[in-house]
């Protein structure tokens, strides 16, 4: 037999993706994809700029990076297939831990930003 | 009452502290050859003593102190000094401070060579003089040793502003190359050279040419100054009331009075001594406080400068003074502009780099006493709340930073609302 191409694979994921996935986790991958985008805007904005503020390029760009791996903290924590790991963790204490490591980075991200 | 009388006393004495001179004669005949010059030394403002030079009283320091603060010798050519003084103590004078003004002839005695060659200057040997075939006085005798110099270095705060020829006749010196202290006061003209009269040349002369100088100055580094002057008879009455004319020139004034004058003022430091004042220094706008500068900012300097003329302290006037800051390398060299009153002012911005700082004033120029001040202080960085704010080309951070804290209060509306579809068969 012989083993699957890229393309095969690539419309395999899609499409159990697609179906599989809880609307919940869409949402936050939704969510996630809007970070990374403003991310990659930002990176290439300061490529063509100049880092010259650079305290606020590292801020801007942390606070994309550090949204985004708190979005899959969030997934991880919710994804009902990980239920095992995450038995005492409810939907809500994890929504909770979200929200209040976002405020700490917000304002860290303010405070450097200058 | 016996105590206020005493306080008056020492009061009294203190006030009157005039600068004390040692004039060492050769012998009696020296006051009346000499007389005029003397007479010169009584005007100046300084308590004079005269000794002779195989004195046994002859003494220069006491009790580890020096007890004058220049002495002129007039013995040319001593062999030995009273009361067994060396070259060595001569030295040791000059280096606590004193300064030193001697004469030598053609017959100078080894005591003055060793003095001046201990600082820098080479008296050619007793029996040689300095001879100028073209520019001797017609007076002179057939050696053509007497001779008419006005090759005088350019710095007027020695010399005078414009001295006139003097006549000359006595023993040349060679500077130590090597030397950076050594003044050339007045030099030999071209065509002089140094040599005894009555012999063949067969070696090289000790100088030729302007490297020969007649009148030899140097201002040591503790600002003692030693002036050797190659003639005793150049400030002699003789010589003073003559007048030169070289074969080829015309008849003028000598200007040996003038000259000696302007040279022994300047050997007691009446003239082109300097010290410094208040230093100020201040942030622009503020006033002088210890507070620490910051970064960039705006800062003046002043510090005000006194000159010593003819004995009497002077507002300083330079264009050429500079004020450095410096932390290891100066960051910043400004010149300073001294107003009527002889305060010099400076103004700039504190370099982009915090430390430790000096503010230096090293001015140190031929014939002026080295002036040098240096006040410390500290530069600090910016604080959390001084650095620049809303900077243009940041705007999309800004935009970013903000647009996720909005993307995640919209995003927790929908995820805390979010309802799963219910499942259809």
């Amino acid at each position: 037999m012989s083993s699957p191409s890229i393309c095969e694979v690539g419309s395999r994921l899609i499409q159990e993706y697609t179906t599989k996935t809880p609307q919940k986790l869409k949402l936050i991958d939704a969510y996630l994809g809007y970070i990374m985008v403003t991310g990659i805007i930002q990176f290439i904005y300061c490529c063509l700029v100049g880092t010259f503020p650079f305290n606020s390029f590292l801020s801007g760009f942390i606070s994309t990076v550090a949204s985004f791996v708190l979005g899959v903290c969030l997934r991880i924590q919710v994804n009902p297939a990980n239920n095992i790991v995450f038995k005492d963790i409810s939907v809500e204490r994890a929504f909770a831990d979200f929200i209040f490591a976002h405020g700490v980075l917000h304002l860290v991200v303010l405070n450097f930003i200058g | 009452m016996m105590r206020n009388l005493l306080l008056l006393v020492a009061l009294a004495t203190v006030a009157t502290c005039r600068p004390r001179t040692l004039v060492i004669l050769e012998n009696v005949l020296t006051k009346e050859t000499h007389s005029s010059f003397l007479a010169d030394l009584g005007e100046k403002d300084t308590d004079v003593t005269y000794k002779y030079a195989t004195d046994s009283s002859l003494t220069i320091k006491k009790y580890g102190e020096r007890l004058y603060d220049s002495i002129i010798v007039l013995a040319p050519s001593v062999a030995a000094f009273g009361n067994a003084l060396t070259p060595a103590d001569f030295l040791d004078f000059v280096d606590a401070g004193g300064n030193l003004l001697m004469t030598a002839s053609n017959k100078v005695g080894e005591p003055i060579r060793e003095i001046a060659a201990e600082v820098g200057v080479e008296i050619d040997e007793a029996g040689t003089s300095v001879i100028d075939h073209m520019n001797y006085d017609v007076t002179d005798e057939g050696d053509h040793d007497l001779i008419v110099a006005d090759d005088f270095t350019k710095t007027k705060v020695i010399v005078g502003d414009s001295p006139a020829p003097i006549l000359f006749k006595g023993v040349g010196m060679a500077a130590d190359s090597d030397n950076p202290l050594v003044i050339d006061i007045l030099k030999a003209s071209q065509t002089a050279y140094s040599h005894s009269p009555d012999q063949d040349i067969l070696e090289y002369p000790l100088a030729i040419g302007s490297s020969l100088l007649l009148v030899a100055g140097m201002q040591a580094r503790n600002n003692a100054r030693v002036v050797v002057l190659g003639s005793h008879d150049m400030i002699s009455d003789a010589f003073y009331n003559a007048k030169t004319q070289t074969v080829r020139g015309a008849t003028k004034e000598a200007g040996n009075r003038a000259f000696a004058s302007a040279v022994t003022d300047w050997a007691l430091k009446r003239n082109g001594d300097l010290r410094f004042g208040a230093v100020k220094h201040n942030k622009v706008g503020e006033e002088p406080s210890d507070v620490a500068y910051r970064i960039t900012d705006d800062a003046e300097y002043s510090i005000t400068i006194e000159e010593m003329q003819s004995g009497k302290w002077v507002p300083f006037q330079a264009k050429d003074v500079q004020m450095e800051f410096v932390r290891i390398d100066p960051f910043v060299r400004a010149f300073l502009v001294p107003d009527a009153a002889g305060v010099f002012k400076a103004t700039f911005k504190v370099p982009d780099v915090y430390g430790v700082f000096q503010f230096k004033v090293n001015y140190d120029r031929t014939g002026y006493t080295h002036l040098y001040s240096t006040t410390q202080v500290s530069v600090r960085p910016f604080r959390h709340t001084e650095y620049e704010r809303f900077i243009p080309s940041a705007y999309p951070y800004y935009a970013s930073a903000f647009s996720m804290m909005g993307g995640l209060i919209v995003f927790s509306f929908i995820f805390l609302y979010h309802q799963d579809k219910p499942k259809t068969e």
